[in-house]
């Protein structure tokens, strides 16, 4: 899988790029408008994430160029500027998902894995881990082929595991997915034991393995046994 | 005690005029009564003056008795010591009238035929009563009318003159800092009023142009920030994935992470602080109340499980509002979770649902909160309390942006925040 991010801020996109390695993401850079201009142009990509601010260009420019390219690429926009407006903007000029600054490196991941799913979609829409099989599109779960019981919540926290596989997620950084737009407003993120248990209970009697590891004062992992 | 200007000055004006009335009218009464008194001792000086010309040649002893038999105001009597012409004021009871009648009387030493008697003479004040009276009658009708139609006309060029006064004071009261409208003054042709206003205009323009600079860099600073604090969660965010962290600093690291987010969640709270101020959600939409919160109800429960806390919902009414969706939910949920923070272990909320009332109540502190302070931005009435003393003021913003009312109560150990629609 390969991406391209488009970042003034260095510094953000080594972070992301350091993330995303681990999890088969090849990360290409381009800190201007001129650089990604020239990148867009002679590469195609699996998806672009983009920041609106650029010192020499503005981000909408490129998705407007994009379009008229007819290139494929999904769009993530990554912006510290918030306003319905430019929300509305950037829907309306064919990207595809708009996160404010600042967010969790895995809220970014997840959200780009389901972004390349929706595109890469070819009759099945399907995501598999070991004995595990997540249907995204009818909502279910099998584990070795036998459904498990379980909510829409479940579910989206499991996508959010398994898509950061590997990866040390923070209490708040799960709490923050699971809540949306309410997570600006909470303070407590002890919910989220309960809802880890609640999995952790329905994958086992499923006999599923125990993947998800706890990890001391920093929050949960989702690992190979 | 404050009174409308234009009856302050009607008001002087009445009083003065009704107090130099009640003094004229018996200064009047007193001057033509004495100028009456005045002539009429004119006249009977002037009739003895007359008689000793005609009679004193003539005048026999019984010429003064048949005179004396037949008239009745003047009268001959036997000298008595007496140098000068004396008039007094006599009151006498009158038997034919029946009542008690005031007269000049004049007594005055004359010589008839050598011999020496005494001229008596009076002349009623009856007369002079009447038309006293009837004067002063005159003269009160006469200063009443005048009166009457002075008040009017300066009643009504006061209040012409005065109107462009007023008319500042409606736009000044109806002037608000945060909304967009300046006040529009009527025009005037009195300097003092010309300068007024513009005087008031001046100080708006540059009040609101300060308003304006501290309110853009609110939100600046809060864009500004978003960036390093971008780059703060991603850096903690890859660190947090190092192998062989030990306990000590894992735990760090956690504490790091929710300070973090505790900034981050500050600083958007700040922003839609002043986005709510700027106006920015003015779309609406009809909105049911009672739907989002039955719909997001499972949500709440989770987030006051940890605290064993039982939530109830009391619905008397199906509460629908014409509001924009984003604030409202903003609304409800910092209510909500208002609720669940502020609340003790195993405590109970209570959401009440009336025909144009939200009501949040909930157990916590035992005394009741100061209700003032309480909707300030950064208020806390515990300090170590986790929230970041805006949820409130927010809830206030949007309540006021919508002409909505919000209260505190405290009753039955129960703390009551409603929301009057």
């Amino acid at each position: 899988m390969k991406i391209l991010i488009i970042e003034d801020e260095a510094a953000i996109s080594k972070s992301i790029k350091n993330y995303f390695k681990a999890n088969d993401v090849h990360c290409e850079e381009a800190n201007n408008f001129k650089e990604a201009m020239a990148k867009i142009d002679m590469y195609d990509y699996d998806c672009i994430l983009l920041d609106l601010m650029l010192p020499d260009g503005d981000g909408f420019d490129l998705l407007r160029h994009l379009k008229k390219k007819n290139k494929t690429e999904g769009v993530i926009i990554i912006s510290a500027k918030e306003t319905l407006d430019s929300r509305l903007e950037g829907f309306n000029l064919g990207a595809d998902d708009y996160l404010t600054k600042p967010f969790h490196l895995s809220e970014l991941l997840v959200r780009m894995q389901a972004l390349i799913r929706r595109k890469n979609f070819k009759g099945n829409n399907e995501v598999v881990y070991n004995e595990i099989k997540i249907d995204i599109l009818s909502k279910t779960v099998s584990v070795n082929d036998l459904k498990v019981d379980i909510t829409k919540k479940q579910i989206d926290l499991l996508l959010y595991l398994i898509g950061n596989k590997n990866k040390v997620l923070s209490k708040g950084a799960i709490a923050e997915h699971l809540s949306g737009d309410m997570a600006d407003m909470l303070d407590n993120h002890d919910f989220i034991y309960a809802h880890i248990k609640n999995l952790k209970k329905k994958l086992s009697q499923a006999g599923c393995g125990d993947y998800i590891k706890t990890i001391y004062g920093l929050g949960y992992k989702w690992e190979n046994e | 005690m404050s009174e409308k200007l234009l009856k302050k000055t009607t008001h002087t004006f009445l009083i003065f005029s009704i107090i130099i009335l009640m003094l004229a009218a018996p200064l009047f009464y007193f001057i033509s009564s004495w100028l009456y008194s005045y002539e009429t001792d004119e006249i009977l000086l002037f009739h003895k003056q007359d008689f000793i010309e005609q009679y004193q040649d003539v005048f026999t002893e019984e010429d003064i008795a048949i005179w004396n038999k037949y008239n009745r105001n003047v009268t001959i009597l036997p000298y008595h010591e007496l140098k000068n012409d004396s008039i007094v004021l006599e009151v006498v009871y009158d038997k034919i009238a029946k009542e008690n009648i005031p007269y000049r009387i004049l007594y005055a030493p004359i010589e008839l035929k050598g011999k020496k008697y005494i001229y008596n003479e009076r002349i009623n004040l009856v007369e002079m009563e009447g038309m006293v009276w009837s004067i002063s009658l005159m003269f009160l009708i006469i200063i009443a009318f005048f009166l009457v139609v002075i008040l009017y006309v300066s009643k009504r060029s006061s209040k012409k003159i005065w109107e462009p006064f007023y008319d500042t004071i409606i736009q000044i009261r109806n002037f608000e800092i945060d909304k967009d409208k300046l006040p529009q003054f009527m025009p005037t042709e009195i300097e003092e009023f010309d300068s007024l206003n513009k005087s008031i205009e001046r100080l708006i323009e540059k009040n609101t142009a300060i308003y304006k600079n501290q309110k853009e860099f609110v939100e600046n600073a809060a864009h500004e920030l978003q960036t390093p604090l971008a780059l703060f969660q991603s850096k903690i965010d890859t660190i947090i994935q190092t192998s062989g962290l030990s306990k000590e600093q894992s735990v760090l690291l956690n504490a790091l992470n929710n300070d973090v987010s505790r900034l981050n969640r500050l600083n958007k709270n700040l922003l839609l602080l002043s986005k709510i101020e700027n106006d920015s959600y003015f779309e609406k939409q009809n909105y049911s109340i009672n739907n989002y919160i039955d719909k997001n109800f499972e949500f709440f429960e989770e987030q006051a499980e940890a605290k064993n806390i039982t939530i109830s919902r009391h619905y008397n009414h199906q509460l629908e509002i014409e509001t924009n969706p984003i604030l409202i939910e903003v609304l409800i949920n910092n209510l909500f979770l208002n609720a669940i923070r502020h609340n003790s272990k195993s405590g109970i909320i209570k959401i009440e649902i009336e025909e144009k009332t939200l009501t949040f109540s909930n157990t916590g502190a035992v005394d009741a909160l100061s209700g003032e302070k309480l909707f300030n931005r950064f208020f806390k009435s515990d300090p170590s309390a986790k929230g970041n003393g805006l949820g409130l003021a927010i809830v206030k913003k949007i309540t006021e942006l919508n002409g909505w009312k919000i209260g505190y109560s405290f009753e039955n150990d129960l703390h009551n925040f409603f929301i009057k629609f």
